[in-house]
This record gives structure tokens, C-alpha cells and sequence, in this order.
């Protein structure tokens, strides 16, 4: 038998793309627990939220879903920085007490599932838009635009925000803040408040998550919790605060995934990543990237 | 207390509970306290690695279904051991099978521990945020192996026909839950002994300060792993009978995220410092889970579950039995004197009539047809936060508190009357003059003076002292 290279060039193709969906989905994490070291667990049940939101509105008025959640986007911001001001408040503020944090995140990731299910029930939810159906071929190979454009706005969206943590002072503040705090006082910046705007930004980038994913496939809210194990595996290869970092790693895991999926079944995908994060953590902790 | 009276004692209640079961005879009874002695061992096992060391593990659900397909492959092991085993092991290995359930539980501890022990030998290096993160991701491809063996069923699950009587004790369900029993007291006494033990001694220096105590000389990766390894195999033990008493395993309930949430919620609400934390959580929250799961719906309860998780390390971060210690501090500082425990149960029936309301609340609203009674449950829940804050408040000694208890509860005795109006009932008649009695007791405990004593506002405490 031939190998199907055909197949083999496909299934890379579609690993990329489904790797640029992934990067949107770990930039949250990089930021959050790469950046200010909260192991925000909760984030895949916030990409869900962000995905229904895109489901009502598109269901109801018919919007895009990747414009809507660009219009959400300062709600989640806002929400992002209430959860920090609650987290800041209750944890973090009396010392390195990790334990009652990460219970805290994982009882926020549990209530968000179980309200959404207790909202929309279990039934997949999908969207509308006129790109969804539509596949552009380039020779054997085929380019599905429900993978493309969110895809290609991702990585766009991790773009601006690259530009912004390297570029603004705002932006230079938030990768100080991790490593130095003092540093950043004696500037005259609260650190306190640096931190409020990262992880409102963290947050943010679920909402945009959020509406890509449901493009991409229909959603139910437990399908969140697949999506823990994968963030955390792109964000621990990425080498935890580089957003290209987490880029590479997250196209890495897209394509082992895919090819997985193609030539072994789908039902062992969910454990290329957890795998991979197994190995990455067994083996090289810093990250692809690190130092 | 020595450590052999305890486990006397625990297995002393262990057995009384049993036959005091046994004298009530409703086979419901036993179904529901399995799972609640499931939840007491599962508790118990996270704490001894959450609590003791401060390494949290997402991935109880993954140890527990361990336990119950290591159970699985060993039953259909049993049942075709001509075409598995040659010839020569065939008869040594039908006389050994199969396996009684003690038996499994041993093995199930057994491979669950291994499989703790390489878990934490691979992540345990590391920050502790990295193990609880790979303690998520080993319950991911624990499932995907799972589901991807044809052996024990893949995703399509196994029946496990459990014989329908033992010799002795009679049914099998009951057979079952003195096996959870005993393995419940194990358990604790397994995690009382480590407690007051050097390695006990050892967790808490690792969960205070990791770095101290390894410059100190702790040898603080051994520990962990032996933390790991007791807890996950306990976990898994808690599993091993969980096939005969569900009948029909799969994946998907094996794994399911509320054997997770409840293992982590359960000490942190219990306390987790000290053996009878998860003790108190699992009996709490797992008896109101059993409540809730009866009157509204499943997912409902594992709502309730979240939301206390959230609360109590918002408010109490160290649980029930912190909050318990922290008031007998201030208190009655010496020896636990009458005073303290009038206000201890006081606080305990106000947080347990605020939690009931809550689910009762809850019931009506969700399943109310029309307003008033959705309204009314809305109303009922507002009143139970009340009661929960009074409790709060009582045991956190702020001068409020005193006014707030005697005030929600003279609110909640025309209630009860309007209830019993409503709704005249032998059992309501019962219950709610029960409660209008107690409410009034309360209200004159309040007025002790002693009592008043104490809730003044710290200022003037000090003046008439």
C-alpha cells in the first residue's frame, strides 16, 4: 500500500490551523499563569462562557460570532479583574497559600459548567455564518475556512498582544510584574493594579477563544474540561510567559494531534496532550523556549 | 488517645452504624450511605496528600477508576481464565478465583499506589502547580486508555452481575457497605496515625515551608512520594468495590469529575489539617448530596457542592474544624466549658438549617409551576443565607451576631406556622414545631449574660473585665 501523502499533507494542514485555534486558547493561560503565576484552572470554563455568549447573540440577532466577541470583550475584562480583585483579596494578599487558590479556581471552572448546563442543557449548540460551510481547495489540498479564519484572527489577535506586553509601558509593566515587584513600586506603578489589568486581559482572550471554538465545532459546556489538559500542556512546551513560545507550541500540538486522529482515531487524541504535557514536564520543564 | 483505643472506637461506631442500618432494614439506607463511605474514604485519602502536604490532586476520579476496572479486568479474568491463562496456571488460578472483595481492594490499592507512587515521581520535582495539573491530565489519558480497551469494555462499559446474596450477613448491598465501613475506618485511623506520626510531622513541614525543610534535611521527595502513594492507593481501595455496586461500569462514570470536586471539597469544607475534617465534610456535604440528588437534580447539587467549595475558602479557609478551633481560642481558652459548647451547637444548627434551606429553597424554585412558589423558594434561600451568616458570625465572634441569630430566628417562627398552615402534614407538624421549640430555646440561651459577655464589642469587653 502507498503511504497516503496526500493524507499525510492534509492532516498537517489541518493540525496548523487547529494550532493556531490552540494558540488563542493558551494565551489566556501564558498570561495568567505564565506571566503572574495564578493557576487559573478555570480559564477553559471561561472560553466556554465565551462561546455560548457568541451562540445567544448569533441565535438571536443573527451577528457574526468572532464580532461579537470582539464586542464582549470589555465585559470579560471587567470580569477577569473582579475574579483577580476576589482572588487578590482572599489569597493572595496573605502569602503563598496555592492550595486554596487552585480549590478556588477549580469550585469557579465547576460552577460555571454546571450553571451553563443547568441553563442550555447538554445539547451541542452551533452557530451561523455564511464562512462556516465553505472550503477553499488548493490543489489536493483542502483549507476549510472554519478552521482558517479563526486561525488567521488569532494569530493575529496574539500578534497585537505581543506588540502590546513588548511595546507599552503598560504592557512592559505586566512581564515585570512576575519578576520583580519591588522594582516596579519604586517606578511608581501598582503592582496590584498591573496585575488587575494582565489577568482582565487574560481573560479576555477567552472571549475571542470562546467564539473561535464554537465556529469551529459545536459545544456542549463539559467540553471545556478537554481543553485543560491541552492548554496547559501548549503553555508548559511554550516555555510558560512567551506568547511565541506558546504559538510554536501550540501549532506542535495541533499537528501531532491531527495526525493522530487521522491515522490512529480520534478517540486517542485526547491523550496526545496530556502525553505530551506528561513529557514535557518529566523531561524539560522549561519549556521549548525557556531558559 | 492511643492510636489502637482509636481505631477501637472508630470501629466501635463503624459497627454500631451498621446495625443500627441493619434495624432500620430500608436497602435505600445502604445504597446511599455507600456512597457517602465512598466519599469518606476519598476525602480522607486527598487530605492526606492535599491536606497534610499541600499538594493538590485533580485527579482523584482518575485513582478511583483505577481501583474499579483493576476490579473489572480481574472479574473477567475470572470468569475466562481457560483462554487467558496456560495451561499449566489455569488451575491454580481457578482455584484462587475469584476474588473475594477484600481481595480486590488489596490489588486495587495496590496498582493505584504504583501508579500514584509514578506520578509523583515524574511531576513531584517540580512546583507544586505542576503536580496538580498532571494529576488533570493523568485522569485525561487514564480515560482515553479506558476507552480505548476492548478488554474492560472500552467505552461501551462492563457489567459486573453481583451475586444476590453472601453467606452470613444476607443481602449484598449490605455485604457491601460494611466492607466500606471497614474500609472507611481504616482510613482513618490510617490518616490519625500518619497525623501524630514523624511522618507526619514530616507532610507538615513540606506543606508549610518545602524549602525549609528540605535545608532542614527533610528528605522531602521521599515524603512525598509515600504521601502520594497511601492516598492514591486508598483512593483506588475506595474503588475497588464500586463495579458490584453499580452493576455496569463505564468511562464516563468512572471518571467523572464529581469524584474530583467532591474529594477536593470535602476536606477543604471538613478542614484540612486534622482527620475528622474530611470526615465532616464527606458526612455534610455528602448526605446533602444525597438530599438534593433525590429532591432536585444532579446537577443542582454538584452546584451546591461548588458554591460551598468557593464560600468556605473565601470565608473559612480553614474549614469547619479551623473555625471550631479558632472560637475555642478566644472562647474558652483553658478547658471547653458549657458556655462554648451552648454556642457551638447553636452555630451548628443555624448552619445546618441554612444549608437545608438552601437545598429546600433551591427544590421549590426550581420546580415551582408557578410564581408565589418560586418567590417563596427565592425567600427561603435569602432567610438560609441569613441563618449561614449568623453561624458565621457567632463562631467568628462579632457583636453582631447575637442580634442577627435571635432576629432570623424569630422571623422563622411565624414562617413555620404559615408552613404548617400550608401544608398540615403529620411530618410537617412534627418537624416544624420541633424547629419553632428549638428557635424559642435558642433566643433565651442568647440572653445568658455570660454569653452577651462575650459578644461585646472588644472595646468594651476590656472595660468591664
Amino acid at each position: 500500500m502507498d503511504f497516503p501523502i496526500e493524507l499525510l499533507i492534509n492532516a498537517i494542514i489541518a493540525g496548523i490551523l487547529l494550532g493556531g485555534f490552540y494558540a488563542a486558547v493558551t494565551a489566556g493561560i501564558s498570561i495568567s499563569f505564565g506571566i503572574l503565576d495564578i493557576v487559573n484552572i478555570a480559564h477553559p470554563a471561561f472560553i466556554i462562557l465565551g462561546a455560548y455568549i457568541a451562540y445567544i447573540v448569533n441565535q438571536t440577532f443573527g451577528f457574526d460570532p468572532i464580532l461579537t466577541s470582539i464586542i464582549v470583550l470589555p465585559a470579560f475584562f471587567a470580569l477577569g479583574a473582579g475574579i483577580y480583585q476576589v482572588y487578590y483579596n482572599s489569597f493572595e494578599k496573605y502569602g503563598q497559600d496555592a492550595l486554596r487558590g487552585l480549590a478556588f479556581f477549580f469550585g469557579l471552572l465547576f460552577v460555571t459548567e454546571v450553571l451553563l448546563i443547568l441553563v442550555f442543557g447538554v445539547d451541542y449548540r452551533y452557530v451561523q455564518a455564511d464562512y462556516i460551510d465553505k472550503t477553499i481547495r488548493l490543489g489536493f489540498a483542502d483549507l476549510p475556512l472554519r478552521m482558517l479564519v479563526p486561525c488567521v484572527i488569532s494569530l493575529l489577535m496574539i500578534g497585537a498582544l505581543q506588540l502590546f506586553l513588548s511595546r507599552t509601558f503598560t504592557g512592559r509593566a505586566i512581564m515585570a510584574v512576575s519578576q520583580d515587584q519591588l522594582a516596579l513600586q519604586l517606578m511608581a506603578v501598582d503592582p496590584i493594579r498591573i496585575k488587575t489589568i494582565a489577568f482582565g486581559i487574560a481573560i479576555a482572550t477567552a472571549s475571542m477563544a470562546g467564539a473561535f471554538l464554537i465556529v469551529i465545532q459545536p459545544i456542549e459546556p463539559s467540553v471545556g474540561r478537554e481543553f485543560i489538559g491541552r492548554v496547559f500542556a501548549i503553555c508548559v512546551l511554550g516555555g510558560l510567559q512567551s506568547l511565541p513560545g506558546t504559538v510554536i507550541a501550540a501549532i506542535l500540538l495541533g499537528i501531532v494531534e491531527s495526525l493522530t486522529a487521522t491515522f490512529y482515531g480520534p478517540s486517542w487524541a485526547p491523550a496526545v496532550a496530556f502525553g505530551f504535557l506528561l513529557l514535557t514536564l518529566a523531561f524539560r520543564p522549561a519549556g521549548l523556549l525557556g531558559r | 488517645m492511643r492510636n489502637p483505643i482509636f481505631f477501637i472506637i472508630a470501629a466501635a461506631v463503624g459497627a454500631s452504624v451498621f446495625l443500627i442500618a441493619r434495624l432500620i432494614g430500608n436497602d435505600y439506607l445502604f445504597f446511599a450511605g455507600y456512597t457517602v463511605l465512598q466519599f469518606i474514604v476519598l476525602a480522607t485519602a486527598w487530605n492526606i496528600l492535599g491536606g497534610y502536604c499541600g499538594y493538590v490532586n485533580f485527579g482523584s476520579a482518575a485513582f478511583f477508576a483505577v481501583g474499579a476496572y483493576s476490579t473489572v479486568a480481574l472479574h473477567k479474568l475470572g470468569t475466562n481464565i481457560d483462554r487467558y491463562a496456560s495451561e499449566a496456571l489455569a488451575p491454580l488460578l481457578k482455584a484462587a478465583m475469584p476474588f473475594s472483595i477484600p481481595t480486590l481492594t488489596i490489588i486495587a490499592g495496590i496498582v493505584a499506589g504504583l501508579i500514584g507512587f509514578g506520578m509523583g515521581y515524574l511531576t513531584l520535582r517540580l512546583r507544586g502547580a505542576f503536580f496538580a495539573i498532571a494529576t488533570l491530565a493523568l485522569a485525561v489519558v487514564l480515560q482515553t486508555l479506558i476507552v480505548n480497551w476492548d478488554y474492560v469494555g472500552g467505552s461501551r462499559g462492563a457489567y459486573i452481575i453481583r451475586p444476590q446474596e453472601v453467606p452470613i450477613i444476607g443481602s449484598y448491598i449490605q455485604y457491601l457497605f460494611l466492607l466500606m465501613i471497614a474500609l472507611a475506618v481504616i482510613a482513618l485511623t490510617a490518616a490519625r496515625v500518619i497525623e501524630r506520626s514523624r511522618l507526619g510531622y514530616g507532610f507538615a513541614t513540606i506543606r508549610d515551608d518545602e524549602l525549609a525543610a528540605e535545608a532542614c534535611g527533610v528528605p522531602t521527595l521521599k515524603l512525598k512520594l509515600i504521601a502520594t502513594t497511601i492516598s492514591g492507593g486508598l483512593m483506588g481501595m475506595a474503588g475497588a468495590s464500586f463495579p458490584y455496586y453499580i452493576g455496569y461500569l463505564e468511562p464516563s462514570s468512572a471518571f467523572g469529575l464529581a469524584y474530583a470536586v467532591n474529594s477536593i471539597a470535602m476536606p477543604m469544607i471538613g478542614g484540612t489539617t486534622m482527620w475528622a475534617g474530611p470526615l465532616i465534610g464527606a458526612l455534610l456535604l455528602g448526605i446533602i448530596q444525597q438530599v438534593a440528588t433525590v429532591t432536585i437534580s444532579s446537577a443542582v447539587n454538584l452546584l451546591i457542592v461548588g458554591l460551598l467549595l468557593i464560600g468556605f475558602v473565601i470565608m473559612a479557609p480553614n474549614g469547619i474544624v479551623g473555625m471550631v478551633r479558632d472560637f475555642l481560642r478566644v472562647a474558652a481558652p483553658e478547658r471547653v466549658d458549657l458556655r462554648a459548647v451552648k454556642l457551638l451547637t447553636i452555630a451548628g444548627y443555624c448552619f445546618l438549617v441554612g444549608l437545608g434551606g438552601v437545598v429546600f429553597g433551591l427544590s421549590a424554585a426550581m420546580a415551582a409551576k408557578n410564581s408565589a412558589l418560586t418567590s417563596l423558594g427565592t425567600f427561603t434561600i435569602v432567610l438560609s443565607m441569613v441563618y449561614l451568616a449568623a453561624a458565621y458570625g457567632l463562631l467568628k465572634i462579632e457583636s453582631w451576631s447575637p442580634y442577627l441569630t435571635k432576629s432570623v430566628l424569630a422571623v422563622s417562627i411565624p414562617l413555620s406556622i404559615l408552613f404548617i398552615w400550608l401544608d398540615p402534614s403529620n411530618f410537617n407538624v412534627v418537624a416544624l414545631t420541633i424547629s419553632i421549640v428549638i428557635d424559642l430555646i435558642v433566643i433565651w440561651l442568647l440572653q445568658d449574660r455570660e454569653i452577651k459577655q462575650l459578644y461585646q464589642p472588644i472595646t468594651q469587653r476590656r472595660a468591664v473585665s
